[in-house]
């Protein structure tokens, strides 16, 4: 692997590392998230950080250390004018309230572009009265949480299948980033928020090119909106500073650099999803009446390790350079997806029961049985054991072959790494289907 | 541009410019006139809708046929005007020019008001009294006022608009709020002030560095019901408040250690550890109580005295926590100015390098900053629970933005080096009048939220711009 490509993208090591433990943990300690019901929900819960995210990561890539503090009120308030649109009845068709909902938002971005651009006042101002000013007329909108959403998007948060609008949604949202990458307004993006004065004396057109970045932004905070009015199918005007900390959260833990031009709609991914996982992991515990408390100390405590750790990256990425973020992808990917298969078809566990807080400390905190896994596993002959087992042998032999020839000549995988990744989503997505008795072929009795 | 077909006088009946942009132009404003003049009409409930919709008709036409009558009048001199010789008429264009680019702030800036009092006086029927009207013209006064001394105050202009803006606020509150200048009210003001301004003190150091520091809610939030825990404990409750202090500079302490390498991100850095800090004193307090995140205790006498709003200094009816805001005040003041600390603070948040280069240690200014703004955000949790009577973790959270508020409006830049607190006492000042002014007209508090969010923008932008990019390459 060479050095130059593998410190380009070295920032994402921290996440895939640290999403691939968390995924591993979450699974084992919440098997019900390997279900249909469960990542459906799973994903309607995490869909409008993830976006929110992507939101805050283009601003992030456009430098001038862009932090749009104000991304949750914004959210909100996009929440509470459709919401309380749909209450008076004004707003039905789909495509009505997704105008309003994306034109808010990039009005509102916009806004903040002209404001950055011409009156010149730094960013970080902009989005604090942005926070200010959002917060007050959200509340002025919609005093208490309540209302109805759109009558369209009412099962759209019932989390009863994979495949809902909102993973529609999501794969639009990170498809078109990856769309937006190939065009050459995306590398003046880049160059802009590396070195803006660089950009500018080689001629880009940092005007344009921020304003659009913000557009962006507001697409994707439109799009966050929606998605958390499906999953809340009401208003709420209050709950915007929350996803602000937890979506800037994110995009640290992301790598994303928020001094600017570095950054993506994978490491804005996958900061989001392990922001959800941390909270899911720690929702698994029983800390009783300190849940809420313990939840904001490892949220904060989270934000400053992997901000400090991000210094670390250069000298991590140094040592171990032949670890590739692709490869480690791979490897960690394989070994927590068998992990979820493990737990999605073994059927049968116990529901775990809250402990009552009573007895000692360590008990009443940290006691708290984990999920049992079931270890006997589908009646096989020795035969078809054995055949199994030499059959998964030859393919791990052979991936291990190809991945260590390819990291050694710094070559990508190229289809085989493709096929073999399908393969294991494919078995997943068959594992959950038959254990949720979704599947009406192969059923077991 | 010589015009070889001087125009005949066209001043007709029906005048026409030449110009169809001017018509547009004139077209609009006729527009704009008829449709503030329906708002009144509609506004008085003196006429019947007919009346006012053909009042309003004519005053459209009448208006339009006026400017275009003016605008006629302005072709006629301008084509005069090109019969002068080209001296004299550059001459003559540079001074209008030179006017209008002296004034144009000024001149829009009383326009916007005078369009915002109309709009407001044809909108709210029981906003229409001559108190209003004499707050509106000496506020008018006032602006022609800062705009034209303002420029003789260059080092500290922005303390200069600030003081200004803080004046007009106490002039329109006493002319528009019954009971504003009373005793107790400018206390309880100051009292406020005093919390907020004590609060300020760390981030106006920590920004005069060029960082900031947004852990200071959660640090008020947290040695608020540390301290109360520590005093139900049975600890006396001066160690108490000692230790309570001891701990915030701990706080800041980690603060500017973790932030130094990562200044760019001081913000994320300071937000992630008030979290855990808020996190995690609240998880210590209730630990093995009944009643998780709420301390229940009986506050000493003397730390309710210090900061209750009927506290006595020495016998004065005045709250200590306001004559200690003053000191505090006036040591940070000369401090910053007459100090070689003060001294090289300035100069490390001007330029890092050519202050090392003077041997000043950028790392212990930095780290003692945010010691200085741990111990004072602590400081002022422990007096707001002199104050309260009772221990609270939100009770930090207005400030997670008005501190800053108060050091942008102040005018200390956020880029370091510029500013000091004497600009940020100005500025905590101006928020607490205009809260007490927004309570007073009854708005509401979302709305006062709205209204510092949209002000905070103007303010920066008459004097924190940061320069063009052409002027930086």
């Amino acid at each position: 692997m060479s050095q130059s490509s593998s410190s380009a993208s070295a920032y994402l090591l921290v996440p895939i590392l640290l999403i691939s433990a968390l995924t591993a943990t979450a699974v084992i300690r919440g098997p019900n998230l390997v279900s249909v019901p469960g990542l459906g929900s799973a994903i309607n819960v995490a869909a409008p950080l993830i976006l929110a995210t992507y939101a805050l990561m283009v601003l992030a890539v456009a430098g001038r250390g862009t932090v749009d503090l104000a991304i949750g009120p914004l959210m909100a308030f996009i929440n509470v004018v459709v919401v309380r649109l749909a209450t008076e009845g004004w707003l039905t068709s789909p495509i009505a309230t997704f105008i309003v909902a994306l034109g808010l938002g990039m009005m509102y971005q916009f806004l903040f572009a002209l404001v950055v651009i011409y009156v010149r006042v730094q960013p970080i101002i902009v989005a604090l009265s942005g926070f200010l000013a959002l917060t007050g007329i959200n509340l002025v909108i919609l005093p208490r949480p309540g209302g109805i959403a759109p009558p369209f998007m009412a099962d759209w948060g019932a989390g009863t299948s994979i495949f809902s609008p909102v993973l529609l949604i999501l794969a639009v949202a990170t498809a078109g980033w990856y769309i937006f990458t190939a065009t050459s307004f995306y590398s003046n993006l880049r160059m802009m928020g590396y070195d803006e004065r660089a950009a500018w004396t080689s001629g880009v057109k940092t005007d344009t090119v921020r304003i659009g970045a913000h557009l962006i932004a507001g697409i994707y905070a439109g799009l966050g909106a929606i998605c958390y009015t499906a999953l809340i199918s009401s208003g709420d005007p209050s709950r915007g500073q929350g996803v602000t900390l937890t979506a800037v959260t994110a995009l640290v833990l992301g790598g994303v650099a928020l001094s600017g031009g570095r950054g993506g709609a994978a490491s804005a991914l996958l900061g989001a999803v392990s922001i959800w996982l941390i909270g899911y992991v720690l929702a698994t515990f029983n800390f009783g009446a300190i849940q809420a408390f313990m939840t904001q100390m490892v949220y904060g405590l989270i934000l400053v390790l992997s901000l400090l750790l991000t210094l670390l990256v250069p000298l991590i990425s140094r040592y171990v350079s032949f670890v590739s973020p692709g490869g480690a992808f791979v490897v960690l990917g394989i070994i927590v997806t068998g992990i979820m298969i493990q737990v999605a078809t073994h059927g049968t566990y116990t529901e775990v029961g809250q402990i009552a807080a009573t007895g000692d400390l360590s008990e009443k905190y940290f006691l708290n049985a984990p999920a049992q896994v079931n270890l006997v596993g589908p009646s096989l002959s020795w035969t078809q054991g054995a055949a199994l087992l030499a059959g998964l042998a030859i393919l791990s032999l052979v991936f291990v072959a190809r991945m260590m020839d390819a990291e050694a000549h710094a070559r990508r995988l190229g289809l085989f790494m493709y096929v073999f990744i399908l393969g294991m989503v494919a078995a997943l997505f068959v594992a959950v289907l038959l254990e949720s008795g979704n599947l009406p072929v192969g059923r077991m009795p | 541009m010589s015009d070889e077909n001087p125009r005949t006088p066209r001043l007709s009946l029906l005048p026409v410019p030449g110009s169809l942009a001017v018509i547009w132009l004139n077209l609009g404003l006729s527009l704009v006139i008829a449709a503030i003049g329906l708002g009144v009409g509609f506004g008085q409930d003196l006429l019947p809708a007919q009346q006012v919709i053909l009042f309003t008709l004519l005053l459209a036409v009448i208006s339009f046929l006026a400017l275009n009558y003016i605008a006629v009048a302005f072709e006629e001199r301008i084509a005069a005007n090109r019969a002068k010789s080209d001296d004299e008429h550059a001459q003559d264009s540079s001074r209008a020019r030179g006017l209008w680019r002296e004034n144009s702030v000024l001149i829009i800036a009383m326009v916007a008001l005078l369009v915002l009092y109309l709009l407001i006086t044809a909108g709210v029927p029981s906003f229409r009294s001559i108190n209003n009207l004499i707050g509106f013209l000496v506020l008018e006064l006032i602006f022609l006022f800062a705009f034209k001394v303002s420029g003789y105050f260059a080092a500290g202009r922005s303390a200069f608009i600030g003081l200004i803006v803080l004046f007009a606020l106490v002039i329109i509150s006493a002319f528009s709020i019954e009971g504003f200048l009373s005793g107790a009210n400018i206390r309880a003001i100051l009292l406020f002030a005093a919390f907020l301004g004590i609060a300020c003190v760390g981030q106006t150091l920590v920004a005069l560095m060029g960082g900031l520091d947004l852990s200071i809610p959660y640090v008020v939030g947290s040695s608020n019901i540390a301290l109360l825990f520590l005093i139900t404990l049975g600890v006396p409750s001066y160690v108490a408040f000692g230790f309570v202090l001891i701990l915030g500079g701990l706080v800041g302490l980690l603060n500017g250690v973790m932030s130094y390498r990562l200044q760019g991100q001081a913000l994320i850095v300071t937000l992630g550890s008030g979290f855990a800090v808020a996190g995690f004193t609240q998880i210590m307090t209730s630990i093995g109580s009944e009643y998780a995140g709420n301390v229940f205790g009986t506050v000493p006498g003397w730390l309710g005295n210090l900061a209750a709003m009927n506290g006595k200094f020495f016998g004065l009816p005045v709250p200590p926590t306001i004559i200690i805001w003053i000191v505090i005040a006036i040591v940070m003041i000369t401090g910053l100015r007459t100090t070689a600390w003060g001294r090289n603070l300035y100069a490390l948040g001007g330029n890092r390098r050519s202050a090392s280069l003077i041997g000043v240690s950028e790392f212990k200014y930095w780290v003692g900053c945010y010691v200085l703004s741990g111990i004072f955000a602590a400081l002022t949790g422990s007096l707001l629970l002199g104050w309260s009577g009772g221990a609270f973790i939100g009770v930090g959270d207005p400030y997670l933005f008005t501190t800053l508020a108060a050091v942008v409006i102040g005018g200390t830049s956020l880029l370091g080096g510029k500013g000091g607190y004497g600009f940020t006492v100005i500025g905590v000042l101006v928020l607490q009048v205009l809260t007490s002014f927004l309570l007073g007209i009854g708005l509401r508090y979302e709305w006062q939220q709205f209204i510092f969010g949209l002000l905070i923008l103007p303010m920066v932008a008459l004097y924190g711009r940061s320069p063009h990019i052409r002027a930086t390459v």
